[in-house]
């Protein structure tokens, strides 16, 4: 288990390293979801919709299309150098790489979302500060779901000739679940409903979260064979 | 293959053939002839005889797919490969039907081509599963690759339908509930006549699926011996 572990920071550790040196892809990746939120804003008029409506469904279009240029980027980035042959002759368990590639493409989003918010909260005049803690758990549950399927995904359309169109071609419709119920969360929470009264979109995402984590571990092996 | 085991095959799918064509044209008597027309629908509700069989032949269809890619990424057999993609196929011909025969339907009873309903959403997210299934086929070369990646997707699509339709079904429950949904309730008040005819058509249209999946698996089968002895005897000198 130790082993298991330290193998798999050593990818994410790889993964940080890389992104510290070249800043190529979190600078991208928030000034296009800063892009996307402004496009929305200029596509509707706030001044006739209720923000508060509207807002949750921007900030999760913003968060999934810059989500998904993260990973394009993981597996691709990969691909280049044969890095991604050297990562599988390592004597490393594959799920370790699948793992690796999760938690690094996870925390990147997470810090992107992080610095989106506030700057969604000036846009919209929404003030998150009071309802941030059910916020963010919606927020990671959702993530979450996007990068384990998304990993999985990114790491099959790699070796496809036209990868960065396939991914969100595949990707996009098996999301459908967790976005009907990330953003139904975020709406309520941001209406001022408690959390309890939400539970079965929790328990959807959740399950969802962890069903494909699931079915990753199972499959990655199928995909990284050379 | 030897020339016996062929003619056999052949002659195992000729039956089919006939069966399938017998049938389809006594469903179309059942429909066309037999049935009576519907009280409050009138005459468009005969399409519900082509709708929901499609419906039900898509749904099996991406449940054969499921259940050859599980097979497939188990005993690593083409075999199961050619049965998912050929399944796929025809699924999703079914379920373009299905969202084409939907809007003629509703259009004159529920006065909209469209209506975000938890089945119609549904059986819109299915479709673009199972299509972006087939172009993930059509870019990957054949071989080893093209099958397990399809077989992944095959598996994580399917598992998706528990979720599509839960949240589908939560999304629009926070709404009222458009009255005109409520007309989709045949089933209850269904004449037996038209029960009849109802599971007539299914008969016949699931003896099409296996039909179909007769023609597409021998036209696959033949795409790889065209393949095989194109390098055999083309490129080997």
């Amino acid at each position: 288990m130790n082993l298991f572990l330290s193998q798999v920071s050593a990818i994410v550790w790889k993964d940080f390293v890389t992104e510290l040196k070249t800043r190529e892809l979190f600078s991208a990746m928030f000034i296009f979801a800063l892009l996307v939120i402004l496009i929305f804003i200029f596509s509707v008029n706030l001044s006739i919709v209720k923000a508060s409506e509207v807002g949750p469904g921007i900030l999760w279009v913003a968060f999934l299309f810059s989500g998904t240029l993260g990973l394009n980027r993981s597996f691709v980035l990969e691909k280049e150098n044969g890095c991604l042959m050297g990562l599988m002759l390592a004597p490393a368990d594959r799920t370790a790489i699948y793992f690796g590639k999760l938690i690094s493409n996870l925390v990147f989003l997470s810090i992107m979302e992080l610095f989106i918010l506030p700057l969604f909260m000036i846009f919209f005049n929404i003030d998150l500060i009071e309802y941030l803690l059910p916020l963010l758990l919606v927020i990671f549950l959702g993530t979450l779901g996007f990068c384990a399927l998304g990993t999985l995904l990114s790491s099959l359309a790699s070796n496809l000739k036209t990868r960065e169109i396939m991914l969100p071609i595949l990707l996009y419709p098996l999301l459908v679940p967790i976005v009907i119920g990330v953003v139904r969360m975020t709406g309520q929470i941001l209406a001022g409903e408690p959390l309890s009264g939400m539970m079965n979109w929790i328990g959807l995402t959740a399950s969802f979260d962890i069903i494909y984590i699931g079915v990753s571990i199972m499959t990655i092996d199928h995909i990284l064979e050379e | 293959m030897n020339p016996d085991a062929v003619e056999e095959k052949q002659e195992e799918g000729n039956i089919l053939v006939w069966l399938t064509g017998f049938g389809l044209l006594m469903a179309m008597i059942g429909i066309f002839i037999y049935v009576p027309t519907e009280r409050t629908e009138g005459v468009i509700q005969r399409i519900m005889y082509f709708h929901v069989p499609c419906a039900w032949l898509s749904f099996f269809a991406f449940f054969v797919v499921f259940i050859c890619s599980i097979l497939f990424l188990w005993k690593k057999d083409r075999e199961w490969d050619i049965y998912a993609h050929a399944s796929a196929g025809i699924g999703v011909v079914f379920c373009s039907l299905v969202l084409i025969t939907g809007p003629i339907w509703a259009r004159p009873i529920w006065g909209a081509w469209w209506v975000w309903d938890a089945r119609l959403t549904s059986t819109l997210i299915l479709w673009l599963i199972y299509v972006a299934y087939l172009m993930l086929r059509a870019q990957s070369d054949a071989g080893s690759m093209r099958a397990r990646y399809a077989a992944v997707l095959g598996i994580v699509g399917f598992l998706n339908i528990p979720f599509i339709h839960f949240s589908v079904l939560w999304w629009r429950t926070f709404h009222p509930q458009p009255k005109v949904i409520t007309n989709e309730g045949i089933g209850k008040g269904m004449d037996p006549s038209m029960l009849a005819t109802l599971g007539l058509s299914l008969f016949a249209f699931t003896l099409l699926y296996f039909l179909l999946m007769g023609e597409r698996v021998r036209q696959e089968k033949l795409k790889d011996e065209i393949d095989r002895l194109k390098r055999e005897k083309l490129y080997s000198s």
